[in-house]
């Protein structure tokens, strides 16, 4: 599992003993086609690194409808989802589900949450990440409704598709 | 006199032991503001993370030209400043003392030497930052997905609605 974590950039500032010890912690799972990982407005507690398989992110709109906001293929690369539940107790804003068989790794949050309760670096370490991460994408955010409501103000070409495809960019789960 | 430090009544503080807040106290330099003056300047360098321990700040950005957003109001205790600990150290708004206010001063590098060195105090410290940073992601994330049905409703009804919009945009949006 540690060889696993190895390959996700998001793990890639740990050593490999820091990685080693989530290696330890992490819970291999497995979902059928169409299974949710992570379901919109539930607090699902957990991280989860997709090792193998297609995922879809969609977030509810009104009435039955949804609306797809990324579709990530992890053969192109390791990647984590559900980060922000590790820190924050929020329900999830979109729903993470299958497309086909996904096969991934699971750190609970009240694993994390007895790692950080005793202190151990690597916890640590990987909040910094995680509250970096959410920082940015805060201000990333705040600096796009910014530009658009001055180009609003001054009535020039606003591309709205493309703001609010800037504003869906890099979702946070 | 400088007043006495007293970081556990801090929300983010709250957290640690007494001698994580007794390094933090030995660091810090206590600062006082009077009412009017500015504490944080946006768009300036955030070389400091301030704890407030008394009074009142507004804090403001200015969204459009000559036009001053407030965007809200905080009373001590709090901490200002803590997102130039985990981005670029610019700040994203103006923060003004609207009474005194009594703060301790941290340097933003010096926190950061503390994070390379693992050091239990400061790491706590981010810990809880990232904590209320993952609360205001969830409470943006659902401001975004307001923003986006009426960005699409607006764009089916016709530019005049293009006002509306961006005023309530500036309304809803909490930077």
């Amino acid at each position: 599992m540690e060889e696993t974590l190895r390959e996700v950039r998001f793990f890639e500032f740990l050593t490999e003993e820091e990685r080693e010890e989530f290696a330890q912690v992490s819970e291999p799972v497995s979902f059928g086609p169409g299974e949710n990982i992570i379901e919109e407005g539930v607090d699902q507690g957990s991280l989860f690194v997709l090792v193998s398989g297609t995922v879809e992110v969609r977030k509810g709109l009104s009435g039955e409808r949804s609306r797809l906001l990324a579709e990530i293929d992890s053969s192109r690369g390791r990647t984590v989802v559900g980060e922000r539940g590790l820190l924050g107790e929020s329900g999830a804003s979109a729903t993470v589900r299958t497309v086909g068989e996904v096969e991934a790794i699971r750190i609970p949050r009240d694993t994390f949450r007895s790692m950080v309760a005793e202190g151990r670096p690597a916890a640590f370490k990987l909040s910094y990440r995680i509250a970096r991460t959410l920082a940015r994408r805060l201000t990333r955010l705040d600096e796009e409704v910014v530009e658009a409501i001055r180009e609003l103000e001054h009535r020039g070409e606003t591309d709205m598709e493309a703001f609010r495809d800037r504003l869906i960019t890099d979702w946070s789960v | 006199m400088p007043p006495t430090p007293d970081l556990s009544d801090v929300p983010i503080f709250g957290h640690l032991d007494d001698d994580e807040r007794a390094e933090f106290e030995e660091l810090s330099e206590p600062v006082s503001f009077e009412a009017g003056q500015k504490i944080l300047e946006e768009g300036a360098p955030e070389s400091r993370l301030f704890v407030l321990t008394s009074g009142t700040v507004e804090v403001y950005k200015s969204v459009l030209p000559g036009r001053r957003q407030r965007l809200a109001t905080i009373e001590a205790p709090t901490v200002i400043g803590e997102m130039g600990l985990l981005t670029e150290p610019r700040a994203a708004a103006s923060v003004e003392a609207i009474t005194r206010v009594e703060a301790h001063g941290l340097g933003r590098d010096r926190l950061l030497e503390m994070l390379d060195a693992n050091s239990p105090a400061a790491c706590k410290l981010v810990y809880e930052i990232g904590r209320t940073l993952a609360e205001r992601m969830a409470a943006t994330n659902e401001t975004v997905a307001e923003v986006i049905s009426r960005l699409e409703n607006t764009n089916a009804r016709g530019s005049e609605d293009i006002d509306v919009f961006r005023d309530q945009l500036v309304q809803d949006w909490s930077f």
